[in-house]
């Protein structure tokens, strides 16, 4: 962008994007498969869709461009030979070469071959894999009948049969048993379940297993840890303040909905627009949240609108991420390259998103959570807030319209500032002035002020009236002329406020501006250049009504701009009740001011209206009192509405024309009438002939059970994706999918039984070398567990996995000091089982994330991610050998080990094998691991000392070094201090246990 | 969830292709992944690599360059004066200052004199950098897009506003891989104790590309690496028992012959190795007397800048491709004169050494070191402009930072800004073109070296920058 031009995207290829087809002479190239990708990669930077100009006026990706049966054609349908397009490709002079050499792309003779014979065979154009309505194809035939169990198993088995391999025989029970479970729930069996399924001889006890694995609330936490990392779930803000938010309820949502089987297109629907369903009920409204997990900022000085924008644009990227599997992004800042997403459908998406009425930015003075927000009351506190709101209803209709008899509070005397014991406190030095009369007054800058020590300290249920005489100098597009309240953007405006905006008063109540707030604004411009005096007058109502604005007497008319006022507008941040001057804000420059005065009801007062002051105190008290979430709720009367705007190149600050909702022009509409909403969006995804939703689930589901999805990409679908493995295959499963009514689970059952799927994972010398990347599914894939499953089947293993479900996130051993070195902020671990509970419910801290997660690959959860990496690093080794919880882990499953196998070394092992990886030790295992146990037990010997500092290893003291004794699960455990023998014993096991956990199968599938 | 062996294969085919420019297929990259289980060698250097290491000394908050590098005798003249309109030209400022009443010129404190044979200004406040100004390349002109703390260091360090993209590291280790066996390739030393604007993994995290492209952080204290240290109990022949017991356990299983299962038994005995090589290359008492003269008293504190600076040059040495320290406490949007004094004596003296040394060791010559923050500062004064005192609100529009050693014109003056040190008026360098360069030094072209992720090719220069040829050497 500084550069003034746009310079070409010039990229090298990795990895070729063609299929199949590059190799077989006379297979048909398929256009969507192949040529598409392939033009896509290396032609449409200068000949596709989103170029304004392209080169040579050519475009490649629409056929009537492309082929010109009249005059110069790049492509003649059926002659290579004759067509541009390939001449160009090896043209002899590098200038008219294409790709052109300053694009740093090329083509291999393959690719090349592919174009030439695709043109060959008539250059037909078709639209790209995903972006046509899934079709069911028959199952296709297959010799070994006998090994179907689904019909999805013919379409793998005919690609095997036609490849010539054979599948992989069925894994034996307990590694199919092993692999479902942490498949399906991230945990694997106890060596009890895994002894009573293998005593168990009914046919269907795998069936069994897997429906009450599916059932289990383990399976709903397994599928919520997986969705998290797609709603960018997390329990902070992000950016580099990075404060907590409170959020996991949302989670909570999220598990409640896994466990009672929510269908996926009301799991989508609710997500997206639940606030907007026709029966919308508390729970839909708390699924909505999703859209408001994306990052937000409150630091200083930041522009509001410009993280507004930011906040609406990864609503849009997070829902085509997690539902249309498509990257929009790009199309954010200029039409996408290579999708057919233009800018326009971008912000036509961004629209759908836009009309909350929520900050860019959250408070930095205050906790308020940022608006719309949700009440999240408990039954007792819902019930007690409306009765509480009963009694003040009721001593208001007592009262009617009879105003509350205030009386004066404080006058302001001008002169008393800087002397001793005086209420009003100068800022920065204001001018004090004497009129014609010799009445002192105050002249402003902008920067100064005058401050009142303990006045006005009013809460929302408490009617006052503030009388000032003014005199304005000129006409203010903003200026701040009184206020209570910490900071303008930086506390979310909390307090109240007399403003003159756009030349007229305004008066606000605020408890976080702008979604919770009661505000007026004059419809006349305020007087300028003589004085006048201007009542604030508030009824303690908490509704708009109850604000006015009076001047020289006369009541004004004002415009409502905010009613709804449901938290308290004091901060306790020590603000005062000030004229001019507010911190980063404008002040009232050349502004004067010669009285105030401060109305309420007197300390004395008696009455109903004191009764009922008394008593809304105890409603706000109670509402305060009840958490909030942040969600999503479609602003109305008398917010004005927003309009979105088409940005230039993105940016918050570029408007150009306005832009209504809508769904992305390239994708089917399904209907003519202009979606309005989220919940119009909503049903446009869920609609069952859209293209990509239930092949991105179907995918996803694929990935849970399989370890990878046939879609080469998981997290793209657009047309640079390679197709999938097995199009036929993933088109009908999505077409059950959606005829199953989203049925979800139904389908994760099917896959989990079907006999691809119980494939052992051994490769054949066959397998492995047709199949080496096991794309054609001819057996199991060993992948890589994710983090969660790896620290949770470890803690199970050791029968430390707590298994409370729910609640606030905890805080489970991290090396001490990593937030104190960052940001200074102290990380106290949780105590008893919050260290030891399932890692969904790990504190997720954006900025720097558990670390036994992120050394296995978790995201940081900043944005929207569908798939991790998997990789192997020394620090890996290092967690599994070394983090307190693994230790801890190695410890106590030694322990139950001595317990369950007794003295027996070889028992001991086999036990030990059995729990980390539920089989039986192999013959070079049970002698590695005998012989490890001996020699440590007699290391351990001659230093009975060493061996207790192992055996009494507990997480609870190394989390709590400090805790003095008896405060503390493990200072409990001191008072058994273990005798020498028996330290032996748990330390030798311990080092073997530890050792074992360099078994691949506790981090990888089997 | 995405496939390891496909993550790898990428690697080895992105570093190689970009190296010599070739298209390989899928089938290639399966190869060399097969061929080379364990990742740990490095590439060989580009014929055209002037750097093989890079040492980043980032100055988190935003340094001011008026008064440390670039000298604007007019805002003392001027001093309190408004900052014309004509120089601002409606550009926007931060909510901060944004809303002042006044936008006063602050003339700095801190006087200037020239050194070197390059004639290069530098402030009172660098004592020790000044004596080295003629191996330094000194850059004035640069500009970068953001104005706030978190969107620039992010820009910066990862060559975009927006979270999720791999870090500068990162990218080096992902294309150029390691050049030691025992060692971290992409080390992160943070000055202890700091405070200031925080700080935050994402500026040295892997983003999109696997983890084991992430900065490790080597912290000050007895556990440098995370879980380092093995617990009560285990010593380090126990440890290589278990290692030996589970090798020999594991020859006849199942997974002897997955390469996945080899490579992970492989990354287990070079954590081995690193619990050795760790401790010994963060353990100073080797070094004579003579280091801490250089680098002075304050090296021999773990966890200072100075010795965080040391721990550097010895990580260098033993071929870490990319040290990178982070130094807190720039942000001095109030009360300048006395915090930049703190910042400077706790950094002018080790950065300067670190030159020094690499130099004296002839490591300088294919080391590159660069000095400087996320932005720069304002000329006005943010805040009450006061005979003792003033602040500086952020400014992307200029700033000043250096480079040194790794093939860069040693000696030379990049840029320049407009009087009041507002404007570049010469020879703009944005952070695009400063990334595009660093990476050319490398021997990387800086279009080539791409991830492929959600459909698309990233690059660390998104479609932007420009080698700057003038400051190569």
């Amino acid at each position: 962008m500084h550069n003034g031009g746009v310079r070409l995207l010039a990229w090298l290829s990795i990895g070729t994007v063609a299929g199949g087809a590059l190799s077989d002479r006379d297979a048909t190239v398929d256009f969507a498969a192949d040529v598409r990708p392939l033009l896509s990669d290396r032609c449409f930077t200068c000949h596709g869709p989103g170029v304004a100009d392209p080169a040579g006026g050519l475009r490649l990706d629409l056929a009537d461009e492309a082929v010109d049966p009249d005059g110069f054609s790049a492509i003649v349908p059926g002659d290579s030979d004759a067509s541009e397009l390939v001449r160009r490709l090896a043209h002899e002079d590098p200038e008219r070469r294409m790709p052109p050499a300053r694009s740093k792309l090329e083509l291999t003779d393959e690719e090349k071959d592919l174009l030439r014979r695709w043109i060959d065979q008539g250059a037909t154009y078709g639209e790209h894999w995903s972006f046509v309505r899934p079709e069911r194809s028959a199952p296709p035939d297959v010799r070994a009948e006998d090994w179907v169990r689904d019909d999805l198993d013919r379409f793998v088995l005919a690609r095997l049969e036609s490849l010539g391999i054979a599948p992989a025989p069925e894994a034996d029970p307990a590694t199919l048993l092993r692999r479902a479970s942490l498949d399906l729930t991230g945990l694997p069996p106890t060596v009890d379940e895994l002894r009573s399924f293998l005593a168990d001889e009914t046919p269907d006890r795998f069936e069994r297993a897997v429906d009450r694995m599916l059932a289990s609330t383990a399976h709903a936490e397994h599928m919520t840890a997986l969705w998290l990392d797609v709603a960018r779930y997390a329990d902070t803000f992000g950016y580099q303040a990075d404060v907590d938010m409170n959020v996991w309820p949302w989670r909570d949502w999220v598990i409640g909905a896994f466990e009672r089987d929510l269908r996926y297109d009301e799991f989508l629907t609710q997500q997206l627009a639940g606030d907007l369903l026709p029966d919308a009920t508390h729970d839909t409204r708390l699924a909505t949240a999703f859209n408001r997990l994306h990052r937000m900022t409150n630091e200083g000085g930041s522009v509001e609108e410009e993280f507004r924008v930011e906040s609406v644009a990864d609503r849009v990227e997070t829902m085509a991420g997690a539902f249309l599997g498509l990257t929009v992004g790009c199309a954010r800042c200029h039409d996408h390259k290579f999708d057919p997403i233009s800018q326009r459908d971008y912000f036509g998406l961004f629209a759908f998103f836009d009309g909350i009425d929520e900050s860019g930015l959250y408070s930095h003075f205050t906790t308020s959570v940022p608006t719309p927000a949700l009440d999240l009351p408990t039954e007792e506190q819902a019930a007690k807030l409306a009765e509480a709101q009963a009694k003040v209803d009721a001593l208001e209709a007592q009262i009617g319209d009879e105003p509350a008899p205030l009386s004066t509070l404080f006058e302001a005397d001008f002169t008393s500032i800087g002397t001793k014991g005086a209420v009003l406190r100068a800022i920065a030095d204001p001018e004090i002035v004497e009129d014609e009369e010799d009445v002192p007054f105050v002249r402003l800058d902008g920067e100064n002020g005058v401050a009142a020590h303990s006045v006005g300290e009013f809460r929302r249920g408490q009617p006052f009236e503030i009388e000032l005489s003014i005199r304005v100098p000129r006409t203010f597009e903003r200026a701040v002329v009184l206020h209570r309240s910490r900071a303008w953007t930086d506390a979310g405006s909390r307090g109240y406020q007399l403003l003159i905006e756009d030349g007229r008063l305004s008066f606000a109540l605020v408890n976080f501006w702008p979604g919770d707030a009661i505000a007026i604004h004059a419809v006349e411009p305020v007087a300028v250049g003589r004085w006048i005096d201007v009542v604030m007058g508030y009824d303690g109502s908490s509704r708009v009504e109850g604000l006015s604005l009076t001047v020289d007497g006369e009541r004004i008319a004002t415009e409502v701009v905010r009613d709804e006022l449901t938290r308290t507008i004091q901060s306790g941040m020590g603000e005062q009740l000030t004229i001019g001057s507010r911190f980063r804000d404008r002040g009232f420059p050349g502004g004067e001011v010669r009285s105030l005065v401060v109305r309420g009801l007197s300390q004395t007062a008696t009455g109903v209206h004191v009764d009922l002051q008394r008593a809304r105190k105890n409603r706000d008290y109670l509402r305060q009192r009840i958490p909030q979430i942040m969600t999503m709720r479609e602003a109305g009367p008398p917010v004005p509405e927003r309009v979105a705007y088409l940005l230039g190149r993105g940016l918050y600050s570029e408007r150009l024309e306005p832009v209504e909702p809508a769904t992305p022009a390239s994708l089917p509409a399904f209907t003519d009438e202009a979606p309005a909403s989220r919940l119009d969006l909503a049903r446009w995804l869920t609609h069952p002939d859209h293209p990509l939703t239930a092949r991105v689930h179907v995918d996803r589901l694929w990935r849970v059970a399989f370890g990878r999805g046939l879609v080469p990409s998981a997290d793209d679908l657009g047309s640079q994706s390679r197709p999938p493995r097995h199009q036929e295959l993933l088109d009908t499963l999505a077409r059950d999918l959606i005829e199953s009514g989203w049925d979800g689970r139904a389908l994760l059952r099917r896959l989990v039984l079907s006999a691809t799927y119980r494939q052992s994972s051994a490769a054949s010398e066959e397998s492995r070398r047709m199949d080496p990347d096991g794309e054609h599914l001819s057996r199991a894939l060993r992948t890589r567990h994710v983090a969660e499953t790896i620290r949770d089947a470890l803690l199970r293993a050791a029968g430390r996995l707590s298994r409370t479900t729910g609640g606030p996130p905890v805080l489970p051993y991290q090396p001490p000091g990593l937030w104190a070195e960052t940001a200074s902020k102290t990380y106290t671990p949780s105590e008893g089982e919050g260290l030891r509970r399932r890692s969904v419910y790990t504190f997720w801290r954006r900025t720097l994330p558990p670390p036994t997660m992120t050394l296995f690959d978790a995201p940081s959860r900043e944005v929207c991610r569908v798939a991790r990496p998997a990789t192997t690093t020394p620090l890996q080794a290092l967690a599994l050998w070394n983090d307190p919880q693994f230790v801890d882990a190695a410890v106590a499953l030694a322990r139950v080990a001595i317990e369950s196998a007794g003295a027996d070394d070889a028992a001991r092992v086999r036990y030990l094998v059995e729990a980390l990886a539920s089989r039986d030790p192999s013959e070079a295992e049970l002698e590695a691991m005998s012989a490890l146990l001996q020699a440590q037990r007699g290391i351990y010997a001659q230093d009975p000392g060493e061996a207790r500092m192992l055996a009494e290893y507990d997480i609870e003291r190394v989390a709590h070094p400090g805790k003095a004794a008896g405060e503390s699960e493990a200072a409990a455990k001191d008072d058994q201090v273990l005798d020498d023998a028996t330290a032996v014993e748990v330390a030798a096991t311990a080092v073997v246990a530890s050792a074992l956990f360099g078994l691949d199968e506790v981090v990888a599938r089997r | 969830m995405t496939d390891e062996r496909i993550d790898h294969g990428l690697r080895n085919l992105g570093r190689r292709s970009l190296l010599r420019g070739a298209t390989l297929g899928l089938a290639g990259a399966a190869l060399s992944r097969i061929a080379r289980a364990d990742d740990g060698e490095g590439v060989p250097p580009s014929p055209t690599a002037r750097a093989k290491r890079v040492v980043h000394l980032f100055m988190s908050g935003g340094p001011s360059q008026l008064d440390l590098w670039d000298p604007k005798p007019l805002l003392r003249e001027r001093n309190g004066e408004e900052l014309p309109d004509s120089v601002r030209r409606g550009q926007r400022l931060t909510g901060m200052s944004g809303n002042q009443s006044t936008l006063p010129l602050a003339g700095s404190h801190f006087d200037f004199a020239q050194y070197g044979q390059s004639g290069a200004w530098v402030s009172e406040l660098l004592p020790y950098t000044a004596k080295i100004v003629d191996d330094l390349c000194i850059v004035r002109s640069l500009e970068t897009d953001a104005i706030n703390h978190d969107p620039a260091s992010t820009f910066l360090l990862t060559g975009s506003e927006i979270a999720g993209r791999p870090s500068l590291g990162a990218w080096l280790s992902y294309g150029l891989g390691s050049m030691n066996r025992d060692l971290p390739e992409f080390c992160v030393l943070l000055t202890r104790a700091k405070g200031g604007q925080p700080l935050y993994q994402r500026l040295w995290g892997s983003g999109f590309l696997s983890a084991r492209h992430a900065g490790v952080q080597l912290r000050a204290g007895s556990d440098p690496v995370l879980f380092m240290n093995d617990p009560p109990g285990i010593d380090r022949a126990t440890r290589r028992r278990m290692l030996d017991a589970l090798r020999a356990a594991r020859s006849d299983s199942d997974g002897a012959a997955d390469g996945a299962a080899l490579a992970r038994m492989a990354q287990a005995e070079l954590a081995f190795r690193m619990q050795a090589s760790v401790p010994e290359v963060a353990d100073m008492s080797d070094e004579p007397d003579s280091t801490f003269d250089l680098y002075g008293p304050e090296a021999r504190k773990p966890g200072t800048f100075a010795a965080n600076c040391l721990l550097a040059r010895r990580l260098l040495e033993r071929d870490v491709r990319f040290v990178q320290l982070f130094h807190q406490g720039w942000d001095q949007h109030a009360g300048l004169p006395k915090a930049i004094r703190v910042q400077c004596s706790e950094t002018d003296r080790a950065s300067a050494a670190l030159v020094t040394d690499l130099k004296r060791r002839g490591l300088l010559d294919d080391t590159l070191v660069l000095w400087g923050g996320e932005f720069g500062r304002t000329c006005y004064s943010q805040g009450a402009l006061t005979a003792t005192d003033y602040g500086r609100d952020h400014h992307p529009r200029c700033t000043t930072m250096w480079m040194a050693g790794g093939g860069v014109r040693a000696g030379a003056i990049h840029g320049a800004t407009d009087e009041f040190g507002y404007n570049v008026t010469q020879d703009p360098l944005h952070v695009h073109d400063l990334n595009a360069t660093l990476l050319h030094l490398l021997g990387i072209d800086h279009e080539r070296l791409t991830v492929r992720h959600q459909g698309r090719r990233y690059r660390l220069t998104d479609v932007h920058g420009v080698v700057e040829e003038r400051l190569l050497a």
